[in-house]
């Protein structure tokens, strides 16, 4: 009993101590908890928009609930052909981005590793990283610049050397080919700075080692950086797929034209007009939290298999 | 346990991120008690007006409101039109609105501010500002629908008893928009009244324009008729040598945009059966661009070909609304013909069309307005609108209902909106002898964002002097640098066998709630592929995408007026006669 109490006011005395020395970390942590707090917990509470009748300017507690248990705006959505439409689309964009747009960092970060000369790297990285920094509707606009059908640059030359015009942007599998690449080049710098960073951390006497057995440049890549970066592609291999039906807006959005509708109709595209132009916001409430249930399923899923693999996964 | 922890919190966020998505708001939001007696508030607010009177001064409410004037100053704020055009003033804070400010604050003690909303993103911002309840004391937009889904999620003020009520106290408000503008959408059974119409004082919609001067160079007579403006069309194609020049290559003998139910309107109008009956306008009559009309896909077949022939501008479907690439090509003097609004390429004064093509191709080029298109019968036909414009409503976060209305009454007035209209004399406007107004281009302080103030003027669109024949004249003098007889041929032009749109007033029509925007992109969806469809490919291509349009709600908008309709006027084809 009394040693119990004694271990206790040491234990307290020494949580007074902790506190007074590390205060200062706590309030800066005090931040971002606030953040997350306002901006992603609070909006929990307006999960239930997806279940009720939604009406202006009234607190979701008071809304009536919808029809079918709560469920008629998910019932609604399935039965929007738009909507079965966008899944399909999102989960296209986003499978053709995983398969193309993953590994292009990879490799590009192994061909950047290999580069001795350091000037050239710098400055090569240096050029990749800058399209990162462009909005999307920036790049929309370059892009026609330089793909449309009359006055693109791509198709003027095309015609100055007697080839006929290609609908770069008006047909929907170039249009697809188009988002993909263009998605490619502007991240796949920024994202080469994980890899890059990764790659540091291999241990350069493995690569010594090698070479006195006579490993040739390309041994080394399969047999030490490769299996140095598995851990940072296995974690960013998990969290994308952890998003595979969270798409970005600005991209579908900025790139799209009436013409390819018919692959770029994605679901924050469907939200956007169905929910902030047409106002049916439980109904886009409701696709919204449809998307992330099947994204924490994808993420947890993707996780097991890795720790199945042997992998160390996200938690 | 950490393990358990961790992937909850890696859950929370992701599911977080659905909220955000959906535009919802942390923010606050009033507790529906709140907003009921808001409601009930503007209740007894008319309860408390059977005290009131009007004398020759205004309206009187013991301890509220004398001779018109508050005896407290309230505080409304208005919505105004952003159109960021360059060199403009603030929308909110200029000459203008500076003397509407003054002008209501000295007559009826009311302090007025303006909140700017962007012209081409506004339902999307009245969206969000209502959601936030943030929303103008008035507002206003084109989209009745949209006004219609707020009042039902309990967002907007019903005018059916104030406007009643305050009849006598809104002499120029009645007076100019008279029953027919102010009840335009009183529903039927419930007699609920969410906006009222501004009015359209010049009905006048859309025109087509060519390039008169090239029409000189090859020796051609304006096109009369579909056929030979098609040959006029291959015309300018086979001549673009001899027409551009150097810069052949860049010729585009009629242009459009993504926006083909505006901008090819004459001719998809000419193609419906003129006997159609109002009640087949009306079951049809969702879309705005009359997209389910029979006879449009005939239409849309003949842009297609044209689009085939290379008689049509080969990029019109990249560029969204409020894009400038085709106004550019049209100012460098590459577009031979097009449509659209009627008085298109003389608007902007220095910056119009017209006066860009003065400078950069020559004194000469211009565009001159033409009425070529006949339907079945050889006659000129165009579906006009009828007499209404903005709808101005009040959302249920407005606690001055009657202040907003005294300044709707105060913007109406005669005096105050010719004012507004035509500005300062000699800076704005300069008289002729024989009275018609000319309007000249103000800069700096007296620059006008929009043609005749329109963004001020709510309850008005188009020029009224109160006189009509004075009104005609001045219409032709309002464009600086375009000759009178231009305007007055583009006036006939565009009302030319135009059949005016009634108002078919059946209730509610619930499966249009919320499919306006989805809607009309599904139509410019179908309209933008059958016309770039290979010829043999059109008729699957059209019939591929109506069969969505339908499926995708159209064909259930259209039952449902089609019910409606019957409810109220049986096997009627026509509305009963007034």
């Amino acid at each position: 009993m009394a040693t119990n109490s004694l271990k206790a006011k040491s234990s307290g005395a020494g949580f007074k101590n902790y506190m007074r020395r590390y205060w200062v970390l706590y309030a800066m942590l005090l931040l971002p908890i606030i953040y997350f707090f306002i901006f992603k917990y609070i909006p929990f509470l307006y999960i239930q928009i997806a279940f009720k009748d939604y009406k202006i300017g009234m607190s979701p507690f008071a809304m009536p609930w919808a029809k079918n248990k709560g469920m008629f705006y998910f019932q609604q959505a399935f039965r929007n052909r738009d909507f079965r439409f966008a899944l399909r689309n999102t989960i296209m964009l986003n499978g053709l981005d995983l398969l193309v747009g993953f590994p292009a960092p990879i490799i590009l970060a192994i061909i950047l590793n290999e580069i001795k000369c350091n000037a050239f790297k710098r400055v090569t990285q240096t050029i990749a990283y800058l399209p990162h920094f462009l909005s999307w509707i920036i790049i929309s606009g370059l892009a026609l610049q330089v793909f449309a059908p009359t006055t693109g640059l791509v198709n003027i030359a095309l015609n100055a050397m007697g080839y006929s015009s290609k609908p770069f942007l008006n047909n929907p599998h170039n249009w697809v080919v188009i988002y993909v690449l263009l998605g490619v080049w502007q991240s796949v710098g920024w994202n080469t700075i994980i890899y890059l960073a990764a790659i540091t951390g291999i241990n350069t006497e493995l690569y010594e080692a090698a070479e006195v057995d006579g490993a040739g440049r390309l041994r080394k890549i399969w047999h030490i950086t490769l299996p140095g970066l598995r851990p940072t592609i296995v974690v960013l291999l998990i969290l994308s797929l952890g998003n595979m039906l969270g798409i970005d807006f600005a991209r579908p959005f900025s790139l799209q034209n009436n013409l390819v509708k018919s692959v770029s109709n994605v679901l924050s595209t469907f939200v956007y007009t169905n929910g902030i132009r047409g106002l049916q916001i439980s109904m886009t409430t409701a696709v919204g939290l449809f998307q992330s249930v099947v994204n924490v399923i994808f993420l947890s899923i993707a996780n097991f298999i890795a720790k199945r693999l042997g992998e160390n996964g996200i938690w | 346990m950490k393990k358990i922890l961790s992937f909850a919190l890696a859950a929370t966020m992701l599911l977080a991120t659905a909220a955000c998505g959906s535009d919802t708001k942390p923010s606050e939001s009033k507790a529906p008690s709140e907003s009921q007696t808001g409601q009930t508030e503007t209740g007894t607010e008319t309860e408390g007006s059977k005290d009131a009177s009007v004398s020759g001064d205004g309206l009187t409410i013991e301890g509220e409101i004398e001779n018109g004037k508050f005896l407290e100053t309230k505080k409304i704020t208005v919505e105004v039109y952003d159109r960021g055009n360059d060199g403009g003033s603030h929308p909110e804070d200029n000459f203008f609105t500076d003397y509407i400010k003054e002008g209501v604050l000295r007559d009826h003690n009311i302090e007025v501010t303006f909140v700017p909303v962007p012209r081409w993103t506004e339902v999307e911002q009245l969206n969000n500002l209502l959601a936030a309840n943030n929303a103008p004391d008035i507002c206003l937009t084109y989209d009745y629908s949209t006004i219609k889904t707020y009042a039902q999620m309990g967002g907007v003020t019903n005018l059916k008893d104030d406007i009643e009520n305050y009849k006598d106290a809104l002499p120029n408000l009645w007076g100019w928009l008279g029953e027919n503008n102010i009840y335009w959408d009183k529903d039927p059974e419930t007699g609920d009244l969410w906006a009222i119409e501004g009015k359209l004082a010049n009905n006048t919609r859309i025109n087509t324009f060519v390039r008169q001067d090239w029409l000189d160079t090859l020796g051609m007579e304006a096109p009369n008729s579909t056929e030979e403006f098609e040959k006029m069309l291959v015309a300018f194609r086979d001549n673009a040598d001899k027409l551009l020049g150097d810069e052949a290559d860049k010729m585009i003998p009629f242009s459009i945009s993504f926006d083909i139910g505006w901008r090819a309107d004459h001719i998809l109008a000419s193609f419906v059966d003129p006997e159609i009956s109002t009640r087949e306008r009306f079951v049809r009559g969702f879309d705005d661009r009359r997209f389910l009309y029979p006879g449009v896909e005939e239409g849309v077949e003949l842009l297609n070909k044209w689009y085939n022939d290379n008689l049509i501008w080969k990029d019109f479907a990249l560029y969204g609304a409020g894009d400038t690439t085709e106004d550019n090509l049209m100012k460098a003097g590459y577009v031979g013909a097009f449509m659209h609004n009627w008085d298109y390429p003389y608007r902007n004064a220095d910056d119009s069309i017209n006066n860009n093509l003065k400078r950069l191709v020559g004194e000469d080029a211009g565009y001159v307005s033409i009425d070529p298109f006949k339907n079945s019968k050889g006659e000129p036909m165009k579906f006009l609108p009828g007499p209404v414009d903005r709808k101005i409503f009040f959302p249920a976060t407005n606690d001055e209902v009657l202040a907003s209305l005294l300044y709707l009454d105060w913007i109406t007035k005669f005096e105050n909106r010719e004012f507004l209209q035509i500005g300062v004399p000699d800076i704005n406007h300069k008289v002729h002898e024989d009275g018609a107004i000319e309007n000249i281009p103000a800069t700096g302080d007296h620059i006008m964002n929009s043609p005749l103030n329109i963004d001020y003027t709510m309850t008005i669109n188009g020029l009224d002097l109160g006189d009509e024949d004075l009104t005609t004249r001045s219409i032709a003098f309002s464009y600086p640098g375009v000759k009178a007889e231009v305007i007055a041929d583009a006036y006939e032009n565009s009302t030319r066998g135009g059949i005016i749109g009634q108002n078919i007033n059946v209730g509610d029509i619930t499966s249009e709630t919320g499919m306006g925007p989805a809607l009309s992109e599904k139509r410019d969806v179908v309209l933008n592929q059958a016309v770039v469809a290979k010829p043999e490919d059109f008729k699957q291509v059209f019939d591929a995408g109506m069969q969505d349009y339908l499926a995708s709600g159209g064909q259930a908008i259209m039952d449902e007026r089609a019910e409606k309709w019957e409810a109220m006027y049986g096997d009627a084809t026509e509305l009963p006669e007034q």
